[in-house]
């Protein structure tokens, strides 16, 4: 290829040269491309079908627990707890790092095994580093008259349902 | 470069720029008389084959003996599988970020999980980037009034922020470095003590990276042995 | 006579197929000794002479050399373990029983994969600390220095991702506390937790992409960041040396160290 000398000429300041042009147009185009790239990237990362287990629970029979109980479904991650106002359901898992926390009958409180973490039957935290107190969880029962929780749903404390 | 390393001199040659450009060397001035000659810094060098090779590849050697004995002799932990419906008690993450799993029993995640560890690795990345770094002056051999006053400062903040949120594991290294500290800002390069000398001589990078250390040892150590169900303390001696 | 096993080495190293693989040639002169290492693909990432005082073990404590030696078992080990190893729940567990209990020598090489695994990162941030205190992170090194600060988050990351690929209540709880720290990233925490898990928890997905992580990704990453470092020691003129170290001895005249 012969040698080209480049020289700008006097009026160059505002229009667009051949070089500039196609230079602009492939740094364009190259943005464009990597653009998009990130985002099919993005979507090819995301699961579309996940094989988690469903969001909603049923919990049985709202006779099944006793008044005053409360009870860990370990397989969903939920405490049903039958206060003397009515039911309502918790999350389990520790608002810190998503450990399963325990309820700890002999002190009426729930404690997290990881970080110490503990709360109130209610939710409430007492002490440890969690930041947020245990989500209430959407509960209903159904026709069939099954209580039924969706674990996705949480909703303001102090909601209980009564059967 | 034969004479004896003499008590004040400087460790290390500050100023080597690798930009050429920037800070350019004479490295030889030829005259039209003189041919050119240059004059090296010679020192006594070994070829890299075979010598420095072979004994890399003894030590590493030594080592893999030293880890199949462990390997032959020490079983790696295997518990029960996987069980999303039960946690152990106490989860422990592996030891190297035990550290932060100890810090993350004292604060909230944002901080524990990403602003710490964020903000450690950025300032093990501009180490090198700062001249006070690289000329590493001893930190209390200049305007040592002000500087101590800052350091009074940084040390009563940071064992008041360590107590509100009641840190003590942490506070203890603190106070030991910062115990350090203040025996450097009382001695000066004319210290009796060889000690006292060498702490005199250390700069700023030198208390924050041993500050770290320490702290990142202690933290670990904690978190390992004396931390036992629902993250409570225990003592490991005491079963 | 007897031939010696140096000089069936020699013979070895004179035939015409030593010859074509080894492009540096016989004989022990410093030339060639240097073209050993020059003409090398893997050596030339070494300079072909090192000051003498370095060789002291008070020097480096030889931990860089120690930690690429870890991370060689590592990639070693960690191969002939991805030969009985199936990345899927529950399989993974009885693979790893498999390993423990049914396959020769498998526990050796788990033992092996795991114990210097934690060797390398107690020597990575070994390594740091002591080129720290050395001082050798000053310019022009200051590059590598940042090399290797990658390495060891590099290192951190092999570790923990192989961390949950036995699949047992350790490695799941260690991964479930561990992508809930990610979580905790503002705005983004959520998203980056479900792309690393591959979902809202840690399972099969989690598994899957953690073993590509830990298998291909990371050390393709290391081995390339390695190279970087090796080559970058050479550019910037060899180990960094402390003027108060013991001092140079003149160097002796040619030749005679060639004998």
């Amino acid at each position: 290829m012969p040698e080209e000398k480049y020289e700008p000429k006097p009026e160059a300041g505002k229009e667009l040269n051949r070089r500039d042009f196609f230079l602009k147009l492939g740094l364009g185009s190259l943005s464009i491309a990597a653009a998009g790239t990130t985002v099919f990237a993005y979507q090819f990362l995301s699961p579309n079908v996940l094989f988690e287990p469903s969001p909603i629970v049923n919990a049985g029979r709202p006779d099944s627990y006793p008044i005053d109980s409360v009870t860990l479904d370990v397989n969903s991650g939920i405490y049903l707890i039958h206060a003397k106002e009515g039911f309502f359901a918790l999350g389990a898992a520790c608002t810190h790092l998503g450990c399963l926390t325990v309820w700890k009958p002999e002190l009426g409180i729930i404690a997290c095994p990881c970080h110490g973490s503990k709360f109130k039957r209610e939710g409430e935290k007492i002490e440890g580093p969690a930041p947020k107190p245990l989500p209430w969880l959407r509960t209903w029962v159904s026709d069939e008259g099954d209580l039924m929780v969706d674990r996705s749903a949480a909703i303001r404390p102090m909601q209980f349902v009564r059967v | 470069m034969t004479d004896p390393p003499s008590k004040d001199k400087k460790d290390f040659v500050t100023g080597v720029d690798s930009n050429a450009r920037k800070s350019p060397r004479r490295v030889v001035f030829v005259t039209r008389r003189t041919s050119a000659q240059v004059k090296a810094v010679d020192e006594d060098q070994v070829q890299t084959f075979p010598e420095v090779l072979f004994r890399a590849l003894v030590a590493i050697e030594v080592l893999s003996i030293l880890l199949v004995w462990i390997a032959l002799l020490f079983n790696a932990p295997l518990e029960g599988v996987a069980d999303p419906s039960h946690t152990p008690n106490p989860a422990k993450a592996p030891w190297y970020f035990l550290g932060l799993q100890e810090m993350l029993h004292y604060f909230p995640p944002v901080v524990a999980g990403v602003l710490v560890p964020t903000l450690v690795i950025i300032a093990l990345i501009v180490i090198p980037y700062f001249n006070i770094n690289i000329e590493a002056e001893g930190l209390f051999l200049q305007d040592r009034q002000s500087r101590l006053r800052i350091c009074y400062v940084v040390a009563v903040a940071m064992s008041l922020f360590l107590t509100y949120f009641h840190v003590y594991v942490a506070l203890v290294p603190t106070l030991i470095v910062i115990a350090f500290m203040l025996l450097a800002a009382q001695s000066s390069p004319q210290s009796a003590s060889p000690f006292r000398r060498y702490l005199a001589a250390q700069p700023l990078s030198y208390w924050i990276m041993t500050w770290f250390l320490f702290e990142l040892v202690v933290l670990t150590v904690v978190g390992t042995f004396f931390r036992g169900p629902g993250w409570s303390w225990v003592w490991p001696w005491r079963n | 006579m007897a031939k010696t096993a140096a000089e069936y080495f020699e013979n070895l190293r004179e035939s015409r197929v030593w010859r074509s693989i080894f492009r540096s040639g016989t004989g022990t002169s410093t030339l060639h000794r240097s073209l050993a290492i020059q003409q090398n693909i893997f050596l030339h990432l070494f300079s072909t002479k090192v000051r003498r005082r370095m060789l002291n073990f008070s020097a480096t404590w030889y931990l860089g050399t120690l930690t690429f030696g870890t991370f060689v078992i590592l990639v070693v080990t960690g191969i002939l373990l991805m030969l009985y190893y199936h990345p899927s729940v529950p399989q993974a567990y009885a693979d790893t029983k498999d390993l423990q209990f049914v396959v020769s020598s498998g526990l050796f090489l788990r033992n092996l994969d795991r114990w210097s695994a934690h060797a390398m990162v107690l020597l990575v941030f070994a390594h740091m600390f002591k080129v720290f205190y050395r001082g050798a992170y000053r310019p022009p090194r200051e590059f590598n220095w940042v090399i290797g600060v990658v390495l060891l988050l590099l290192t951190l990351l092999l570790s923990y991702t192989g961390y949950l690929l036995p699949w047992d209540q350790l490695a799941f709880w260690a991964i479930t506390v561990g992508s809930n720290i990610a979580s905790a990233v503002p705005l983004l925490g959520n998203k980056i937790h479900f792309l690393l898990l591959g979902g809202n928890l840690v399972n099969a997905n989690a598994l899957l992409r953690f073993y590509v992580l830990h298998c291909m990704i990371l050390p393709l990453a290391a081995f390339f960041f390695i190279g970087i470092h090796f080559w970058r020691i050479r550019k910037d003129g060899g180990l960094y040396t402390q003027q108060s170290e013991p001092a140079a001895v003149r160097p002796q005249p040619v030749g005679k160290e060639a004998q």
